[in-house]
């Protein structure tokens, strides 16, 4: 059903407006990694909104380049980079070229994620493993590669990381990645406590719905449409907002805030009560934006 | 109460002091519950009130201390207060008026930006968040 024309539904200003000011980040580099499509090429638009330099990681370079091809239109200087995050030494090659090619990363962003709607006793041991190392390992292994660069050059930095608002409700029909974001979400407390000390800040946006190109919700017959009356807010996210508030918790502005989880999803994981609709167990789901047959 | 016009409502509640639980009377009890919950809660609703007559939607910022470390009336306070905002954020959803609160122990400027960040329309998709600033257990 369409929203009804009397709700009031509350909307971002136009990307060409962001939140702080052109040089917010200027002499600064953040690595995205998942960097060159949809959650995290925000991420790094929005980096690059605020002057920073971008090194884009990805699976793929071709990818990588595309979204490289973006940022640099902003005006920053970009540098695109194949990697795979789950390897250690990928990683710290990684590291070493964009700081080659760009100088010191004192900013990063984990992105890099892959999810797919799969019952879970469908779930192979491959898709398991890709699902939950890409986030969980992938996060690990690019934060402490970040922090050990920043710790010895006694330089302050901060990282935040692409979590999701169903770390708190799980994601029936999703578990490998409701497993793999809730553990980074638990990461993102830890790390923040213990680099805490080196100027080293830590946060997650547990993220709702944002379509995009690339994501695999709202690619069926009818597109977002049908979501947008599900989701409290009235819409889903514009994801432009979402790369902002990733990029805003890395300022000045709040150099205060560290370990938290930020929730930005239009109130879509707290709507809960007995006016939900029926319960469709996802194994009876045929239609719908996350159904599969 | 509310008077007026505005689009924004924050409602700050300094931590208050600790006193252990098997020194509070209920009338100490009460005027923490009253400042940390219940003014809080009438405060929010005449806002809601008056956005909803007016039409146009808003944004309810909660700011206090967190609940750990805390008395007993303040803890029970701010966990209510925590409920309150998701239960609130999502009720009033469709009237535009988004609540968050952000729990602190500091003053700082982090706490100051983040506020105007939640008041903005920047956060327009940010509703029943609950962040900390400056607290002991990141």
């Amino acid at each position: 059903m369409p929203v009804p024309d009397h709700h009031i539904i509350a909307t971002p200003p136009p990307f060409e407006v962001p939140p702080y000011p052109a040089d917010v980040f200027a002499g600064q580099t953040v690595l995205v990694s998942g960097g060159g499509t949809g959650m995290g090429l925000a991420m790094a638009l929005a980096f690059a909104q605020g002057g920073a330099q971008v090194a884009v990681m990805g699976r793929s370079l071709e990818k990588a380049l595309e979204g490289a091809a973006k940022i640099a239109a902003l005006g920053v200087k970009v540098h695109a980079m194949s990697c795979d995050v789950r390897l250690p030494e990928q990683v710290a090659a990684a590291f070493d070229e964009a700081e080659r090619v760009l100088g010191p990363i004192t900013l990063l962003a984990n992105n890099a994620g892959a999810n797919f709607p799969v019952l879970a006793e469908d779930i192979s041991v491959n898709a398991w493993n890709a699902v939950t190392r890409i986030a969980i390992d992938g996060t690990f292994l690019c934060s402490t590669e970040f922090a050990r660069r920043l710790i010895a050059r006694g330089q302050g930095g901060a990282i935040v990381n692409n979590s999701a608002q169903y770390i708190w409700t799980g994601f029936p029909g999703d578990a490998h990645s409701a497993a793999a974001k809730t553990a980074q979400a638990t990461m993102t407390k830890k790390m923040a406590r213990e680099w805490a000390p080196y100027g080293i800040r830590v946060n997650a946006i547990a993220a709702g719905f944002f379509p995009h190109e690339t994501s695999t919700a709202g690619r069926r017959e009818g597109g977002t449409e049908v979501l947008q009356n599900m989701i409290p807010a009235g819409r889903t996210g514009s994801i432009h907002e979402f790369g902002w508030l990733s990029a805003m918790t890395c300022t000045s502005f709040l150099a205060g805030l560290t370990g938290q989880v930020i929730l930005q999803d239009g109130g879509e994981s707290l709507r809960r009560s007995l006016m939900m609709p029926d319960y469709v167990p996802p194994r009876e789901r045929v239609d719908g934006p996350w159904g599969w047959k | 109460m509310v008077e007026g016009d505005c689009d924004v409502l924050v409602h700050v509640v300094a931590p208050p002091q600790v006193k252990p639980v098997h020194e509070l009377s209920h009338a100490e009890w009460r005027v923490a519950l009253d400042a940390g919950l219940d003014q809080r809660f009438h405060l929010a609703r005449d806002f809601a009130a008056g956005r909803r007559a007016a039409g146009r939607g808003g944004a309810v910022i909660f700011v206090g201390a967190p609940e750990q470390a805390l008395g007993s009336d303040q803890a029970a306070a701010a966990g209510a207060l925590v409920n309150l905002t998701k239960t609130l954020g999502v009720e009033w959803a469709r009237d535009g008026i988004r609540v968050n609160a952000v729990l602190s122990f500091e003053q700082g400027e982090t706490l100051g930006n983040l506020v105007v960040y939640l008041a903005s329309d920047y956060a327009a998709y940010v509703t029943g968040a609950i962040t900390g600033v400056g607290l002991d257990d990141g």
